[in-house]
């Protein structure tokens, strides 16, 4: 039964700016199966989980809403959407996680007439996928890296599945921008920025934001008492970039930052 | 903030002007009141009407006049920049009894010559029980007594000064020039039938409206001579300026105005007039982009001007407009901190054929605020749904500055709610906003829009729940409708609540009648009434119901406050049962001082819905509590209804200026868990660090209140980091969520600070380093540098929007 059907959020965010087009609101989804090491939400990865409810911390716990509830709470804002082209953003954590959940959200959203984007790891069964993005207009679609050793190593699992996921989703024509998280001693060198433009020219992508590595998870990392791998590595900032992002755009990929 | 590089910068000459008026002391200066006691003495006689006319003639006549070296346009309010006149013929009192602390003031500094004192003192005993305050106060019935003494519906300013709080009929001014008015009052005054018993009083008027035109050729033909004489010995450059300068001032403001620079000197010389004439404050330039439009056209099209010496007449402007100053009495500082004379600019908007009304000159004016960076003139864009993309963009620019200006009115909501109330479709379309947020039909609208009683929402919640007692004076408000304790419901509260918030309706609106009819026997303000229409049509000054629209508003204070109390008391004391009434009132009672309290202080802040978040559970409590006092407000006429004008009643207002610190000086502590003596919040902003749901969230709740009844201005504060602005696309977020307050919310008002919280803290460390830095106080915007501790506080507090 639909009614029935919760997922842990954690945050709602409204005046969403930089999740898509116009005014949105970002549903954050709990719980997420990869393990990035420079990752800002560490409360939101599966591993971690416990930890961030131990806290008691509703903000970094997040609770349980129903697909009616969470319809009710975006919708407050339907006026901004519709001023600005906007809608909701399904982002986490891992939105693919709670895929049931979701895909009930997204199909009420769309009778609402809401545009709907997801920004996703893509790291989900294909049939999991394939049944998400049927709903989706807008994938902001993460990829950390072209190497299946490198990937596996500091997200804590492999890429196999999240290209195969990426082309399927190219294929069908979803409105598709990649996402790069750009983080140092990973994937901030010119190898790995030629190796994944080639990869997303070869797989119809069109689009692509870098997002610099900051440092605003730290402090969470701290709350949690967890070990913070990126302790002390200094903040990207774009002037440093533009080496790194002409790789990108020599491919013949439209390349921003964000 | 500075852009440069977008705006242009002020010509040497301009910037050293500007710096000459931000550096000088602003003193106190006896001479205009001295020059009005001797009027008055002269004139014991004559009917109040011929005057204060015989009044504002002697000054005009004889007060000093002075030409700054940089400047091309003249005329001055006092004996230098920023120098404040005083105004004995509505109060000496707090005058004299502030004559050695204007000095040693925390905010709003005056400096006072011994001479200076000298002067006033001797002048003092004329006007004792002989001006408005004391007129006024004679006049008001015993039942209101209890109100003034406690100063509760900060009624003291208005029996300390004039009204003001409206822009006159500059189009009219500059097509015929006085010299129109004067025929058409001599038209008027040779109909009259004197055998009409009427007919005296008319004739009176007029006579005093020759008599005042007469006093500003008079005041103008001055400083032509004071120019040729400079230019005797100028340079030459200079020479050929002053005698341009000499040139104007033998022709405007009486006679129609030809080029842009008469046109901008012949308003200039009125604005300046009408603020030696009262001190009135709020005093408005209208929709000056319109009327000031085809004489900039005509100089552009014949080559006799370029857009660059446009500006720069501009800059000068607005340089002179900071110039006028008011002295206020220390308590009501505090309500209008940072010595703000509220001189509205209106731009952009549509024409009364529903077009968009940007022109060049709208640009130009933005161009040349941003450039002088100065908080006067107060500047309003007119939002409307087809609002010109380039302007709005350009608008924003200037938002950037930093300096909290433009504020944007919104006419999809202010143009129906005026319709709605009788005024004329054509004359809707022209409204432009007076003094800070609050709206009116320039040239023909009576004094105050907004700027009658204050209503302090929270401090009454409070006597409410104390038995009709209020809790600051320990003074009898209302009858006793019961207390807290009685209240087992909350529908007992708030029917309560009901009760009192009528009674105390109906006691301002006596306030307000007694000091308008105070004032209108006593300081009619002839210039004034001449310049806006019909008074010389019904030979009536404005306060006698000679304005075609004439519709009034107070001022609704912590309406954030008392939906926050509201909901804190639903939720946490009658619908949780979480703490009880007993240990509420005590908590109160205690301002949250003991151990205990301090937790019931925080379950309030925390445990409680708040408005601000989109939450009904909040917002709709002030809805409700809001319209019992609109309900009761709207029964009650104003001293002009039936006597001419359209309208002659009141509607509501929350533009509550910096009131929101004075105010809550005033108020104990409330249920929202805010300690006794902090600031309310301002306007219908929500409460500082309340909205926490981000600016859609704020939009939401404040459109939720009945706007179109609160047509006397709903403020809105918001304060965005300067990195909200700094990429495009983010400043088009920022557009479209403006557009959805204005268009779909129909929300009435909104301004931005735009200064990130380490530039206030460092101004306060360091004020040296930061001069020039301007902020929003609430309806306006002022030098940081001269607000009290506290107000700047509260400014360094209110919640930023980020991302």
């Amino acid at each position: 039964m639909q009614s029935t059907l919760t997922a842990t959020i954690f945050n709602i965010q409204k005046f969403s700016i930089n999740d898509g087009p116009g005014i949105r609101s970002t549903v954050f989804f709990a719980g997420c199966p990869l393990r990035c090491r420079w990752c800002s939400n560490p409360e939101s990865q599966n591993c971690n989980r416990a930890a961030a409810v131990a806290t008691g911390d509703a903000k970094l716990a997040g609770r349980e809403w129903t697909v009616d509830e969470v319809m009710a709470e975006v919708l407050k804002d339907k006026d901004f959407y519709d001023e600005s082209g906007g809608g909701i953003t399904l982002s986490g954590g891992e939105v693919l996680q709670q895929h049931a959940f979701a895909v009930a959200l997204l199909k009420k959203a769309h009778a609402a007439g809401l545009h709907c984007a997801a920004e996703t790891t893509g790291f989900a069964a294909h049939e999991v996928f394939a049944a998400f993005i049927r709903n989706i207009d807008l994938l902001l679609f993460d990829m950390k890296h072209f190497d299946r050793q490198a990937h596996l190593e500091k997200t804590g699992v492999p890429n196999d599945q999240i290209i195969e996921n990426m082309r399927y989703a190219v294929k069908q024509g979803v409105p598709l921008i990649a996402r790069i998280p750009v983080i140092p001693k990973f994937n901030f060198s010119f190898d790995a920025a030629r190796g994944m433009a080639a990869l997303l020219v070869d797989i119809g992508v069109h689009e692509v934001h870098l997002l610099p590595f900051h440092q605003f998870g730290e402090k969470k990392y701290e709350q949690l008492g967890l070990a913070y791998e990126m302790q002390g590595v200094k903040q990207l900032h774009r002037e440093q970039l533009g080496a790194y992002q002409k790789v990108f755009l020599d491919a013949g990929l439209d390349c921003t930052f964000h | 903030m500075e852009n440069k590089q977008h705006f242009g910068e002020l010509t040497p000459r301009l910037k050293a002007f500007r710096e000459k008026v931000l550096d000088a002391k602003p003193y106190i200066d006896a001479e205009r009141a001295v020059l009005c006691t001797e009027a008055y003495q002269a004139n014991k006689n004559q009917p109040p009407i011929m005057k204060r006319a015989l009044m504002l003639k002697n000054i005009l006549e004889k007060m000093t006049i002075y030409i700054e070296n940089e400047t091309m346009i003249v005329g001055n309010q006092a004996c230098g920049p920023r120098c404040a006149p005083i105004f004995p013929e509505y109060t000496m009192e707090f005058v004299i009894k502030e004559l050695d602390l204007f000095e040693k003031r925390d905010g709003d500094v005056f400096y006072i010559t011994e001479e200076t004192k000298r002067q006033l003192r001797e002048l003092a005993p004329f006007w004792e029980n002989n001006n408005l305050r004391a007129r006024g106060g004679a006049l008001l019935p015993k039942e209101v007594d209890v109100y003034m003494e406690t100063g509760f519906f900060g009624m003291e300013g208005k029996l300390n000064a004039g009204d003001a709080h409206l822009a006159v009929d500059y189009p009219e001014l500059l097509r015929v020039g006085l010299r129109g008015f004067e025929q058409r009052t001599l038209e008027q005054k040779a109909k009259l039938d004197l055998t009409e018993p009427g007919s005296i009083d008319k004739y009176v008027f007029y006579n005093a409206v020759l008599v005042v035109i007469e006093a500003v050729k008079t005041y103008a033909a001055r400083f032509s001579r004071l120019a040729e004489e400079l230019a005797k010995t100028a340079s030459p450059e200079r020479k050929a300026e002053l005698l341009e300068i000499s040139r104007i001032c033998r022709k405007v403001p009486y006679e129609p105005a030809g080029t842009f620079a008469e046109a901008v000197q012949s308003v200039w010389f009125i604005q300046l007039i009408l603020q030696i004439e009262s001190n009135g404050h709020s005093l408005s330039y209208g929709r000056f982009d319109q009327y000031m439009y085809p004489y900039l056209q005509h100089d552009l099209d014949a080559g006799a001007i370029t857009e660059e010496e446009a500006v720069q007449l501009l800059d000068n402007l607005w340089i002179k407009t900071l110039t006028v100053n008011k002295v206020r009495s220390q308590t009501h500082t505090l309500s209008s901190a940072g010595s703000p004379m509220y001189q509205n600019v209106t731009v952009g908007g549509q024409t009364t054929d529903h077009r968009s009304a940007v022109n060049r000159l709208s640009y130009l004016v933005l161009r040349s605020v941003a450039q002088t960076r100065l908080p006067q003139p107060n500047l309003t864009v007119r939002y409307f749904n087809g609002i010109d993309e380039p302007f709005f963009d350009e608008a924003i620019e200037v938002m950037k500055l930093g300096t909290g200006m433009p504020a944007f009115n919104n006419d999809e909501i202010i143009i129906p709610s005026f319709i709605e109330k009788g005024v004329k479709e054509e004359d809707a379309y022209n409204y432009s906003a007076i003094g800070c947020v609050e709206t009116a039909v320039p040239g023909k609208w009576g004094y105050r829009c907004t700027g009658m009683s204050y209503l302090n929402f929270p401090r009454i919640l409070l006597m409410v729940m104390n038995h009709g007692i209020d809790q600051t004076s320990g003074k009898r408000f209302t009858k006793d409708y019961g207390g807290f304790e009685d209240f087992e419901t909350y529908d007992d509260l708030f029917a309560a609540w009901d009760k009192s918030i009528r009674e105390l309706t109906r006691a301002s609106v006596i306030v307000e009648n007694a000091i308008d009819l105070a004032s209108e026997r006593d300081v009619p303000d002839i210039l004034c009434s001449a310049l806006t229409q019909d008074c010389i049509g019904r030979g009536k000054t404005i306060k006698e119901g000679g304005a075609v629209y004439d519709f009034i508003s107070g001022l609704q204070v912590g309406i954030a406050d008392m939906a926050d109390s509201l909901a804190a008391i639903k939720t946490l004391v009658y619908d949780q049962k979480k703490i009880t009434r007993e240990e509420l009132m005590d908590a109160l009672k205690d301002n949250f001082e003991s151990e205990k309290n301090r937790k019931i202080q925080q379950m309030l802040i925390d445990e409680a819905p708040k408005y601000g978040n989109d939450d009904d559970a909040a917002d709709l409590l002030v809805v409700d509590a809001y319209n019992c006092y609109i309900d009761e407000m709207k029964k009650y006429h104003n001293t002009r209804f039936g006597r001419g004008p359209i309208g002659g009643i009141r509607y509501a207002g929350t533009s509550s200026i910096s009131a929101n610190v004075g105010q809550g000086m005033g108020t104990m502590a409330t249920p929202n868990g805010r300690k006794a003596r902090t600031p309310l919040a301002e306007g219908s902003s929500p409460a500082h660090a309340m909205d926490r749901c981000g600016p859609t969230a704020v939009f939401k709740s404040v459109s939720k209140l009945p706007t179109h009844e609160i047509t006397g201005g709903s403020l809105l504060n918001q304060k965005v980091t300067p990195a909200l602005l700094s990429t495009d696309e983010n400043k088009e977020k920022l557009k479209m969520l403006i557009r959805t307050f204005f268009n779909r919310l129909k929300g009435y008002h909104v301004q931005y600070n735009v200064v990130d919280r380490a530039t206030l803290l460092d101004a306060q460390a360091h004020p040296e380093n930061h001069k020039d830095l301007i902020v929003r106080v609430a309806g306006y915007s002022a030098f940081f540098n001269v607000l009290s501790r506290q107000t700047q506080d509260d400014i360094i507090e209110r919640t930023e929007q980020t991302l």
